[in-house]
C-alpha cells in the first residue's frame, strides 16, 4: 500500500520541522489528506502510528482531515469540485491516487470540456500544522 | 502548511550508488535511446538498473523498450514496472497509458516530486533519469532534491544542437550538476563540434554513437536495441567510463 510511503514522508517532515528541538516536544500533528488523491484513511493512520512507534516522539498524535478536491479551468473560470468530474474508471481512480497529475489525463472541465485547469485545493497530503509542547525548551 | 514529500526523497534514493540524468536542451537528439541502451547495457554487466522516465508530455521509454503500460504494484511504496532482467521502469505511462498529460510547470514539478517520494526502487544500484528536453522544472526539481546528481547530455553534432546544449551545459554548471560526459549522438563521419563543445565546457568525456539506420526496427525489442551499433558504442562507452567498476550491492 502506497499510503505507507506518505506516512513515512509525514513523519520525517515532521521530525525535521523541530529543528533541533527535544523531539519529546511533538504532542501532535494535522495532516490535510486532499480528496484527489483518495488515500486509504484506515491504512494511512495505522501506517503513521507503526512508523512513528518507532521514532523519539511516539507519542504524537495524528489527526486527519480531509480536504475538498476543487479545481478552476484556466479557459472558461469555472470553478468546480470532484463530485462533478462523473465517469471515472476504477482504473483511473486508481492512477489518480497514485499520481494525482494524472487527473489532467482522464478528467475535463465540466463547462467547456478543457484539459487546461488548476487543482486549487485537496491535492494530496500535507501538514497543516504541529502542537509542541509549551514547556521550556519546546517553544 | 507543509508539503511532507521532499523530507523523504533522499531516503528513497539511499540504496542507488549514482543518479543519472540523460538531458538535453533540444529535443529529437536521442535521450531516450541513450537512456534505454544504458540502462540495458548495465544490466548485462550484472548491475541492477532503474529507469525514471520524467518526460510528463512526452513519455516513451517504454516504447522502446517494448512494455504495455500499466498501473504499478504496491509494498509501502509503488514498485517500477520489471522491464527485463536487472532493468525496472517508473514512468507516467503507467498511470495514463497512451493518453495526453497537459500539465502546467507547478504540476509537474508535483508529478516530479510525488514519483520521487513514492517509488520503490529496491534492489537498483543505478536510477537512469530520462529527462525531457529543456532546461525547466524536471532538472531543477531534481537538481535540488537529489543528492549526488550527475547528467549525461546528448546532443548531435548539429550546430543548432550544440548552441541549445551549451545553454544547458552553462546551467547545470550553476546548479553544481557534475557532467561526467557528453553524448555525441547520431554521429555520421565527425563528432568533432561535440568534442569542441566539451572541450570549452570542461567536460572529460565524450561518447560518440554512430547513426544507425536499423535502430527504428529495434525500438520495442529490448536484445535488439542492446545489440544495435548504437548500443554496442554505449555500452563500451559506459564501461570505458567505469560504470561497470566495482561489484554489485
Amino acid at each position: 500500500m502506497h499510503e505507507w510511503a506518505l506516512a513515512d514522508a509525514v513523519v520525517e517532515a515532521a521530525a525535521a520541522a523541530l529543528e533541533g528541538r527535544d523531539p519529546s516536544c511533538l504532542r501532535g500533528v494535522t495532516v490535510l489528506i486532499g480528496q484527489l488523491q483518495a488515500i486509504d484513511r484506515e491504512i494511512f493512520s495505522f501506517a503513521l502510528e507503526t512508523i512513528v512507534s518507532e521514532k523519539p516522539f511516539s507519542k504524537a498524535v495524528f489527526h486527519l482531515e480531509t480536504e475538498i478536491a476543487s479545481f478552476r479551468c484556466e479557459a472558461c473560470g469555472t470553478d468546480w469540485e470532484l463530485g462533478d468530474a462523473r465517469g471515472l474508471t476504477a482504473e483511473q481512480r486508481e492512477a489518480i491516487h497514485f499520481l494525482p497529475e494524472s487527473a489532467h489525463a482522464f478528467i475535463r472541465c465540466p463547462a467547456c470540456g478543457s484539459p487546461d485547469y488548476r487543482v486549487q485545493k485537496g491535492r494530496g497530503v500535507r501538514i497543516s500544522s504541529l502542537e509542541v509542547d509549551d514547556r521550556e525548551g519546546c517553544v | 502548511m507543509t508539503d511532507p514529500r521532499p523530507a523523504v526523497v533522499a531516503k528513497r534514493l539511499s540504496g542507488l550508488r549514482r543518479v543519472i540524468a540523460f538531458s538535453s536542451a533540444k529535443g529529437g537528439v536521442g535521450k531516450t535511446m541513450c537512456t534505454v541502451v544504458s540502462a540495458l547495457a548495465l544490466a548485462q554487466g550484472g548491475r541492477r538498473v532503474g529507469i525514471l522516465d520524467l518526460d510528463m508530455q512526452g513519455a516513451s521509454a517504454h516504447l522502446f523498450l517494448g512494455l504495455t503500460p500499466r498501473l504499478p504494484e504496491e509494498d509501502h511504496g509503488i514498485l517500477p514496472l520489471p522491464v527485463v532482467d536487472g532493468v525496472s521502469l517508473m514512468s507516467v505511462a503507467a498511470f495514463t497509458g497512451e493518453r495526453a498529460l497537459p500539465l502546467r510547470g507547478a504540476e509537474v514539478s508535483d508529478a516530479v516530486l510525488e514519483l520521487l517520494a513514492v517509488t520503490m526502487w529496491g534492489p537498483a544500484e543505478f536510477l537512469l533519469v530520462d529527462m525531457p528536453p529543456g532546461m525547466g522544472e524536471e532538472i531543477l526539481d531534481l537538481s535540488r532534491l537529489v543528492p549526488r546528481l550527475e547528467a549525461l547530455v546528448v546532443s548531435t553534432p548539429a550546430a543548432v544542437s550544440v548552441s541549445v546544449v551549451e545553454r544547458l551545459l552553462s546551467v547545470l554548471k550553476e546548479l553544481r550538476v557534475p557532467v561526467p560526459a557528453l553524448i555525441a549522438n547520431m554521429v555520421q563521419d565527425d563528432a568533432g563540434p561535440v568534442r569542441k563543445l566539451a572541450r570549452r565546457n570542461g567536460v572529460e568525456s565524450v561518447v560518440e554513437v554512430p547513426v544507425d539506420p536499423f535502430l527504428e526496427s529495434a525500438i520495442g525489442n529490448p536484445v535488439a536495441l542492446a545489440s544495435s551499433r548504437a548500443g554496442r558504442a554505449i555500452a563500451e562507452a559506459l564501461a570505458g567510463l567505469g560504470y561497470l567498476k566495482g561489484g554489485g550491492k
